[in-house]
Parts: structure tokens; C-alpha cells; sequence
């Protein structure tokens, strides 16, 4: 296995003044190969957010270092973090984050023109694998919550990103229809050999990842280990 | 929960952000500023000539005016022995300037100082015998000046002054200065001479402008014992002609103030309604948690109330600035076109204040009502969502289309109906530019998504594609951003577009009418100073000149109202100038040496004349019929010309005397060599005597600086129309700040995030520039047609300038690049970081 996310003493601290007042982070460690899959677990305020911020290079980190695919991430300009984002990262988001204002397909091709590459057909393709085949013109606010939600992870997944963080992706949603969206990101994930860091806090999520990681204190702790 | 805490919730808001809240206030004070710097004007302009008729007058309850502009000094004996009279004063009453003071233009008063003792105290009461013999009888004309003009060009007793009289330089001497205390308010420049020595001086010998009387009897055994053409009038009815020569350009400024008012109700309502909507989810969470609607609705209504209050205040102090550094440019402008007004301050009164604090709070609270209003009643469930507004918005704006479309109708009806009433050309002006407002939620959304795809497939510019969709995600704010930036433009590209026509109109009246080689044209020339007969004597004679046309307007009463009289050489003009004759031709000439008259399109439009009626002027022989035989095209006054054959005149009138004259040089001669020769004869013609192109440029030079304070007004209604475009990108970033950080997790990096944000101000820019240059060539025709000709009775060829276009597209541009660029630099400190997430 390739190791593809390295973690090394990160830390993140949110002061109001020179001293650290929170340390959502603390001293965190951490070691994901290519294909690997986790959950994230911990209360509100935890850090959670703040843990897939900094993997995903929307943050960086106090202090500590992070790597991907060997690329020093915290070493890298905001240009080539929005650029490694671009490529390599693919988001889900809890309440979608669709733009209301492009249509479905529009909304599914945006990472690939951002990319250069704006490939129609694989769009198209991957808007039938989330079983939407015919929402290409549709704007989001015509369809359901489930729905935005494939939509988001269509758009997650539409340019073949190593890594995919999704932040309570089915907390918006209900069982049956946050069952179906769990299953929908299993088999993207395993389809793209894709590595997969969930934040959630539903039970019903837990079996999308043999391991369980949970943020205490701004300590990284392995909870559980499903074989 | 109270109106009180709810009140308090809505000042944190504010003070939170206080940039909008400055902005809100600037939109505010703007609009409220426009109102009272304009009537502030109005107002000062009208008020400084009333005070001067009124002052002028003194202790006089009548005069006696002639109707063709002139009173035979030998009527004067008549008149004051009338049984009806107890006090006469002959006044000659003539504008000039002197070298000393530049251009401040002085009130040449020449007056017998024995008989106006009982009407005014302009000379020094009880001085002594030698003061008046010098006064009388100096051998070089003595003067009394205005205090405040002397101290201003730091001129004292003993020192001698240059006047131009027709341009030549005559010395007149200064004896004393005029009391303040008896000059009193008078901001006027006032030189009093004796009557004989200003006859003397300004080509008057003989002749009267004014007897001023003090009637004890019956007014009217006066009235009809005076001799043929002189009237009787009184200081209220010289008021009323005088008015009513302004009460054209005054409508002209007052409908251009509303329209820039138009400009600022739009966008104070712009800035209220944002306030409010920026707030909406806010609303509805405050429905929810429990307080009522009434409670709410109040909130914003004291909050609207206090923020109309502070606007308003400050809007009154902005207005009267604007009004103190621009009352100089309008009273020149009023000096220039009709008669010499003086304005030496604006004076704020309380009906002023009112009128522009009443404007602010109304659309203050129109902006505030009505989206509370919609707020309260949407269910707090919907209106918690910020998309809501939008789905709103959008459904809105196909009922707005139609709604435009109605008003679009109304406004060519009612400029077809300002036939009837230039208040139907008014309206007509309004409801275009209202049409055109209700066009755009609609248009700009099925622009912005073609611009989008466009963009996107023609430059692969994702930035661009992704800008055009967020002006059109956000319609709620952009649309009436946009509609009162279009607005302001389309005021801007009216107006212009009018300017260039007429000015095209002008020019090719003045190419047509200005033949000659050499012009002798006295600023004075409007004053009615006369040229010295030897001048013509000697140039008519030289053998260089081919024809000498001789040149003067002069004013008359048609029916009680000023008109213009102009005198002709018919001779030289029918072969050499080319008139721009609307009815008649070529062959009318041959009529008009017989004894007829050609008018001014204004005349005929005022008086209501046609080709082939015959109109009555008042001679010294009493009046005397004369058909009309052409109209023409001439723009020399708004009052309507009469041109009739000098010879004619001659005869009539009994006076030949020039007020400027044009040179026709034989082939090979030199213009210089003459011009030279005229100069060194005629001392101060050296400022005077120009070429038939420096004539030309002299008068489009008037013509420019008359319509120079549009300037002050269309820079204003820019300021006006780029705040509401900098507010609706605030909104925009404020409200959709989690699509962009949407955009930022998915890889846009800040310089692509700030690119974007520009290119929507960009955008919205170029679509009001579109929409106002439809709604702006709309308005050409409107103020052309339905308010100019209506006002003016003159007719414009409408004639588009690219340059008005361009320079209007560059000017929005570069200011919407500039209005962008705060909201894009906020953006770019935008952080992705604060996580996109509802835990």
C-alpha cells in the first residue's frame, strides 16, 4: 500500500491574544494509505472541521507538518494548496453547497473547467452512476435533499481525486435516504481506489470505515479497528 | 419581545457593519443634497433679481417703459408734468464692464441727481456743491461705485477706469463709493453717473430706458395720456416679464433636478431595502423565537426614521454646498442667455429643508416598508431561507417586465399628449426611464446567463462564467443596483446626447448665418452698446471691403411679452448667408425688403404665428402690421426673433444705430492686415475683432459653457448610481460568502475569487451602461421633442455621438472597477477555513 496522507505533530491553536485559548489540535499523528478509509468522531467543537480544514488545505496548521502523496503540504503557497485542492481533493459537505444559481450539470463540471478539463461525458457518466441520469438541466433547488446531496458527491468525484473528505455528509439527510448516500460514496470510493476521511455522528455511518479515530481534547485517539 | 429590544437588535446590525451603514447614509444624503441644492438655486437665482427690481426701484411705484426699447428724452417733459405724477426720474439703465474689474459686470445707473433725490440715495446726501459739480460736470465722467466691487479690485477715489463701451475703451473716473448702508442686500454691481454723462458715454444721447415715477392720482389717466409704445408699469409686473423670460430654463433645471432626484429616491430606496433585506433571514428568526409582527415592522420604521433623520441632516448641509460652489455657475449662465443676475449667497430657508427631508424620509421609509412588510408576512420557515428572496425575485420579475411595458406605452402616449402640456413631457421622461428600471430584473437575468455560457465557451473563463451567474444568483440586489445605475447613466447619455444634437444644430445654424471674413462683435453687443458711427464710416469706405453688414437686436414687447427685434441688411444677407429657413425660401428676401418680417421658429411657437400671418410690432410710430413671410431656424434667444430689413427699420424707428458688424473683404485681401488697421484705430477692439471661425468658436464657447453645470449633475448621479453598485456587492459577499468559500474548498485560489468578484462589477456596469443606452436615446427624443420644443420652440436634429457612448462606457467601467475593488479585497480575506458545516 501507498501511503498517501502523513500527519506529523500537527497542531492548531486559536488565540485571542499570545497565548493559545483552544487546541482543537494537539500533537496529532497520523498515517492514511492510498485507498484508506476513516471516520472522524468526536463532540461539536472538537476539531473535527478544523482536522479536515487542515488535510484538505482549505487551513494549515500551528505547528506540525502534513504531507500528501510525499508533497509537503505545509510547505506549499496558497496558490499551490488551491491548486492541490483543485486536483487532488474532493468535498462533501454536509448541507451540499450547491450553487443554485448553475444547473446540475453545470454544478458537476465545475472542478473539471477549474482543472482545464471539461470532460462532458465523464460528467454525465458519473451523474448516472448516482442515479441521475436526467437532472443535467435542472437547477438544485428542483430536487431533493437526497438528491443535491448525489449531486455534491457526483461533483466530489467528478475529477478523480486521491482524497475524499466529506463533513457529516448525510446530516441533512434521513436514514433511508442517508443509507443510500453512504453506499453511493462506498462504491465511488472503492471504484476510484479513492481514500476516504468521514466526519460524522451518526452509528449508522460506521461501517463505511474499518477504523475509527475520535478528537478529544485535541488528541487524536483510535477508537475502533473493524476487520 | 419589545420594540424596544428589537430596535436595539437592528442598531447592532449597523454597528457591526459599518461600512454599509455609511454607505446607507452617503445614498441618503445624496439623494436628500440633489433636491436642495437645486431648489436652493432656483430659488437664489429668482430671489437675487426680484430683490434687485425691488431695490432698484426705491421709493418709485411705477415706470414708464418704452415697448420697442427706447424712450424719446423729449417724452420725459410730458410725463412729469402730468397731473398724476409727483415725482419723476429719468433713468438710463445699461450693463457694461470695465477693464479694472474683469468680469464682474457693473449696473451702469445714469440718473439726475436732483430729481431721483426723492426716489433713492445712491449719491452722497448732503455733499457738498463741489462733490456734485464734479459729479455733473468732470471733464472725464464721474463715477459712484459699489463698495464692495471698489474694495474687491482694490480700487479707491481718484482712480480712473476703463470702460468698453462696444468694446472700445472710454475712461471714466471714480469719485466715491456707494454706502453699503444704502446699497443695503444689493449684491449687484451698481455705478452711478450722472444721466447726461451716461447718455453720452453708452451711445444714449437723446434717449431714456426707464422714467421712474411716484404716481399720487390714478394710474390709468397716466396710462392713457402716454405717447405711442411707452407703458406704464409697476415693479410686480416687471418681475412677472422678467420671470417669465426664466420660466423656461428654470423648468429645464428643475426637470433635470428630478430626474437626478429620480436617481437618488431609487437609491435611497436601494439602500433601505438592502438594509433590511440583508437582515431577512434574521427576521424570520426573530418571527420564530416569537416576537410579533407589528413589533418588528415598527422596529425598522424607528430605524428608518432615525437613519432618514441623520441622512437627511447631513443631505441639507452636502445640498447647500453644492448650491454655494455652483450658484456662481447658473447665475452666469442666466447672465449669459437673458438678463444680468448677481447671486451673492444661497440662502437656506425652513420650506427648502422641508421639501428635502421630506424626499429622504419617504424613500427611506418606502425602502424600509415595503421589504419589512414582505418579510414579516412570509412564513418564518421560508423567509429563513436566504434562497427565498431570490426564488421571490425571479418570479418577480416577468410581472416587472410587463409592468415596464405598461409604463413604456403610457410614456410615448404622454409624449405625444405634451402637445397639450409640457407636464405630459415631463411625465413622458419619468415613465421611460421608469420602463426601463422595470426591464431589467428580467433582462439582466437573461443576460447574465448568456454572458455566463458565452465567456465560458468563447474565453474558457471560468471567473467570468462563475460572475455572471453570482449577479444573477443574487437579482434581488443586483437588478435594482444595476436599474438605478442605468438610470443615472441613461440621465447622463439623454442629456449628452441632447447637448451634441443641439450643439450640431448650432453649429450648422451659425455655418449658415456667419459669412463674413471679420466680425465686430462687442461682448456688449447683448447690452445694446452701439457701435461709433466712424467706424463704419471708414471701414464701409475702404476699398479692401467688399460689403459691410451691419448688425442689432434689439428688445421689444409683442402683446406685453420681451421679444427680440432683429435688423437686417437684406441686400448683402439674401446673396451672401445661407438661412436655415424652415418655411419660405431664397425668395423670401425680395418680401422682407418690401416691409415683412422673418420669425424665429421659438417666435412662432410662443406668439402662435404662422408663415403668411401678419403680426403687429410696436413702433415709435405706433404699430405696424407686418406679414410673415419665413420662419427660420435660429437659436440667438429662446424668446423668438422678429427680423426685419434695416432700411425698414430705419424709416420706422428712426434710429440706425449698429451694435456689431460683419466684413465681407474683397478676394486676395488680408484678414490680418484689416483687423490689424481696426485695432490700431479703435482702441480695446483688440479683444473684439475676430475671424469668421474665432466668431464661431466664441459663440459655441457661450453655448458649452451654458450647459457646463450639467457636469456638476450627471457627476453627481454617477456617484449616485456606482454607491448602489458598491453596496450590491457588499451584498453579494456578504450573502454569498459560503459559495465562495465553496469555491475556495473546491480550488479557487484568492486572485481567481477577486478576479471574479471584479468582473461583476464589470458586468454590472456594462449591462446598465446597455440598458441606459437604450433608455438614454429614448430620453433624446423625449427631451428633444416633448420638453425642448415645448419649452424652447426650437426643433433639434437628433444626432448620435459614439464618443457620448464610449466616454459613458469608459467612465462606468473604470468606476465599477473602482466600486469592486474594497468588496474584492474583503473577499480575498475570506477564508475557507471557518468550516462549511451546520453541526
Amino acid at each position: 500500500m501507498t501511503e498517501l496522507i502523513r500527519l506529523e505533530n500537527v497542531s492548531k491553536c486559536y488565540s485571542s491574544g499570545p497565548n493559545c485559548d483552544v487546541f482543537p489540535l494537539f500533537s496529532v499523528n497520523l498515517e492514511l494509505d492510498q485507498g484508506s478509509r476513516m471516520i472522524l468522531l468526536g463532540k461539536s467543537g472538537s476539531g473535527k472541521s478544523t482536522f479536515l480544514n487542515i488535510v484538505g488545505g482549505v487551513d494549515t496548521p500551528t505547528s506540525g507538518r502534513v504531507f500528501f502523496n510525499g508533497t509537503e503540504l505545509t510547505a506549499l503557497s496558497q496558490a499551490d494548496l488551491a491548486n492541490y485542492r483543485r486536483k487532488e481533493v474532493g468535498f462533501i459537505f454536509q448541507s451540499f453547497n450547491l450553487f443554485p444559481t448553475l444547473t446540475v450539470g453545470e454544478n458537476v463540471m465545475l472542478p473539471l473547467e477549474l482543472v482545464g478539463t471539461p470532460n462532458k461525458e465523464k460528467a454525465i457518466e458519473l451523474l448516472d452512476a448516482v442515479g441521475l441520469p436526467d437532472a443535467w438541466q435542472k437547477f438544485p433547488e428542483l430536487l431533493s435533499g437526497g438528491e443535491q446531496q448525489r449531486v455534491a458527491i457526483a461533483r466530489a468525484l467528478v475529477k478523480t481525486p486521491k482524497l475524499i473528505l466529506a463533513d457529516e455528509p448525510t446530516g441533512n439527510l434521513d436514514q433511508d435516504t442517508g443509507n443510500t448516500i453512504l453506499k453511493l460514496i462506498d462504491n465511488v470510493c472503492s471504484l476510484n481506489n479513492a481514500t476516504l476521511i468521514m466526519v460524522t455522528h451518526s452509528q449508522d455511518a460506521l461501517w463505511i470505515a474499518p477504523r475509527h479515530y475520535r478528537l478529544r481534547s485535541g488528541r487524536l485517539e483510535l477508537e475502533t479497528v473493524i476487520n | 419581545m419589545s420594540f424596544t429590544t428589537l430596535l436595539k437588535f437592528n442598531f447592532r446590525y449597523y454597528k457591526r457593519h459599518s461600512l454599509l451603514a455609511l454607505l446607507c447614509l452617503m445614498g441618503i444624503s445624496l439623494g436628500v443634497g440633489i433636491v436642495i441644492a437645486v431648489e436652493l438655486i432656483n430659488v437664489s437665482a429668482l430671489a437675487s433679481f426680484s430683490s434687485s427690481i425691488d431695490f432698484l426701484s426705491g421709493k418709485a411705484s411705477h415706470s414708464v417703459v418704452s415697448n420697442y426699447g427706447r424712450i424719446d428724452e423729449e417724452d420725459f417733459r410730458s410725463i412729469w408734468t402730468d397731473k398724476s405724477v409727483a415725482a419723476a426720474s429719468p433713468v438710463i439703465d445699461v450693463m457694461g464692464t470695465t477693464v479694472e474689474t474683469g468680469s464682474d459686470s457693473i449696473r451702469f445707473l445714469g440718473i439726475d441727481p436732483f430729481l431721483d433725490s426723492s426716489f433713492r440715495a445712491w449719491t452722497p446726501q448732503g455733499a457738498d456743491d463741489k462733490s456734485l459739480l464734479i459729479f455733473l460736470s468732470n471733464p472725464v465722467p464721474a463715477v459712484y461705485l459699489s463698495e464692495g466691487l471698489a474694495k474687491k479690485h482694490k480700487l479707491k477715489t481718484g482712480d480712473q477706469l476703463t470702460v468698453l463701451k462696444a468694446g472700445i475703451e472710454k475712461k471714466i473716473k471714480l469719485i466715491g463709493m456707494i454706502d453699503p448702508s444704502v446699497s443695503g442686500s444689493l449684491t449687484e454691481n451698481i455705478g452711478v453717473m450722472d444721466i447726461a454723462a451716461a447718455q453720452e458715454l453708452f451711445g444714449r444721447t437723446g434717449r431714456l430706458d426707464r422714467i421712474d415715477l411716484v404716481i399720487n392720482g390714478d394710474p390709468e389717466d397716466l396710462r392713457n395720456s402716454l405717447p405711442q409704445g411707452l407703458v406704464l408699469t409697476d415693479a410686480n409686473s416687471r418681475k412677472a416679464t422678467l420671470n417669465s423670460i426664466l420660466y423656461s430654463f428654470q423648468l429645464n433645471l428643475a426637470a433635470m433636478s428630478l430626474l437626478a432626484l429620480f436617481v437618488g429616491v431609487f437609491l435611497i430606496y436601494n439602500f433601505s431595502m438592502f438594509s433590511v433585506l440583508s437582515r431577512r433571514e434574521d427576521m424570520s428568526l426573530l418571527l420564530t423565537i416569537g416576537s410579533d409582527r407589528r413589533s418588528l415592522i415598527g422596529a425598522f420604521i424607528a430605524e428608518s426614521t432615525l437613519l432618514g433623520a441623520a441622512g437627511s441632516f447631513i443631505g441639507v448641509i452636502f445640498g447647500y454646498l453644492v448650491a454655494y460652489f455652483s450658484i456662481n455657475m447658473v447665475s452666469s449662465t442666466i447672465s449669459q442667455l437673458y438678463y444680468q443676475v448677481n447671486v451673492g449667497s444661497v440662502g437656506l430657508t425652513f420650506p427648502i429643508v422641508l421639501s428635502g427631508v421630506a424626499v429622504g424620509f419617504v424613500a427611506t421609509l418606502v425602502g424600509v416598508i415595503l421589504p419589512s412588510f414582505e418579510v414579516a408576512v412570509t412564513p418564518p420557515v421560508i423567509g429563513i431561507k436566504r434562497q427565498s428572496i431570490e426564488d421571490r425575485a425571479s418570479s418577480l420579475k416577468g410581472w416587472l417586465l410587463v409592468l415596464g411595458a405598461v409604463f413604456f406605452i403610457l410614456s410615448a402616449f404622454c409624449a405625444w399628449a405634451s402637445r397639450f402640456s409640457i407636464f405630459w413631457g415631463f411625465t413622458s421622461a419619468f415613465g421611460m426611464t421608469l420602463a426601463f428600471a422595470l426591464f431589467t430584473p428580467y433582462s439582466l437575468s437573461i443576460f447574465t446567463h448568456h454572458l455566463g455560457t458565452f465567456l465560458k465557451k468563447t474565453f474558457n473563463s471560468l471567473t467570468g462564467f462563475l460572475a455572471a451567474r453570482n449577479v444573477k444568483a443574487s437579482l434581488s440586489r443586483t437588478s435594482i443596483a444595476v436599474a438605478a445605475l442605468a438610470v443615472a447613466l441613461s440621465m447622463t447619455i439623454g442629456v449628452d446626447t441632447m447637448i451634441y444634437s443641439f450643439r450640431t444644430s448650432v453649429a450648422d445654424w451659425l455655418d449658415g448665418s456667419l459669412q463674413g471674413d471679420i466680425y465686430i462683435s462687442p461682448e456688449t453687443t447683448k447690452w445694446d452698446h452701439p457701435l461709433p458711427e466712424d467706424l463704419m464710416e471708414k471701414f464701409g469706405s475702404d476699398p479692401r471691403v467688399d460689403w459691410l453688414e451691419k448688425y442689432s437686436t434689439f428688445d421689444i414687447y409683442i402683446d406685453g411679452r420681451l421679444a427680440k427685434l432683429r435688423v437686417l441688411e437684406s441686400e448683402i444677407l439674401s446673396g451672401k448667408a445661407r438661412f436655415n429657413f424652415i418655411q419660405g425660401s431664397q425668395e423670401s428676401w425680395k418680401e422682407l425688403v418690401k416691409g415683412a418680417a422673418f420669425i424665429s421658429e421659438s417666435l412662432g411657437f410662443r406668439f402662435g404665428i404662422k408663415l403668411g400671418d401678419t403680426m403687429k410690432l410696436p413702433t415709435p410710430k405706433g404699430l405696424i402690421e407686418f406679414p410673415v413671410v419665413a420662419i427660420t431656424r435660429d437659436y440667438s434667444s429662446d424668446q423668438g426673433t422678429v427680423q426685419i430689413d434695416r432700411n425698414i427699420y430705419r424709416k420706422l424707428w428712426g434710429d440706425d444705430r449698429v451694435q456689431s458688424i460683419a466684413l465681407f473683404l474683397r478676394p486676395g485681401v488680408s484678414t490680418e492686415e484689416v483687423k490689424s488697421d481696426i485695432i490700431a484705430e479703435f482702441k480695446g477692439l483688440e479683444r473684439t475683432v475676430v475671424s469668421n471661425t474665432q466668431m464661431r468658436d466664441t459663440v459655441l464657447g457661450i453655448f458649452d459653457k451654458t450647459f457646463a453645470p450639467t457636469a456638476t449633475l450627471k457627476g453627481v448621479s454617477l456617484l449616485v448610481g456606482l454607491l448602489g453598485v458598491a453596496t450590491a456587492m457588499m451584498a453579494i459577499l456578504m450573502e454569498r460568502s459560503s459559495d465562495i468559500k465553496v469555491l475556495g474548498y473546491l480550488g479557487l485560489n484568492s486572485g481567481q475569487l477577486g478576479r471574479m468578484n471584479i468582473y461583476q462589477g464589470l458586468i454590472m456596469g456594462l449591462f446598465a451602461f446597455l440598458i441606459a443606452s437604450l433608455c438614454g436615446m429614448a430620453l433624446t427624443y423625449i427631451i428633444v421633442h416633448a420638453i425642448n420644443f415645448r419649452s424652447f420652440g426650437w426643433s433639434i436634429d437628433i444626432k448620435l455621438n459614439p464618443w457620448v457612448f464610449f466616454e459613458t462606457l469608459s467612465l462606468t467601467m473604470a468606476a465599477c472597477f473602482a466600486s469592486s475593488l474594497y468588496p474584492t479585497f474583503r473577499l480575498m480575506r475570506i477564508k475557507s477555513a471557518p468550516a462549511l458545516k451546520e453541526e
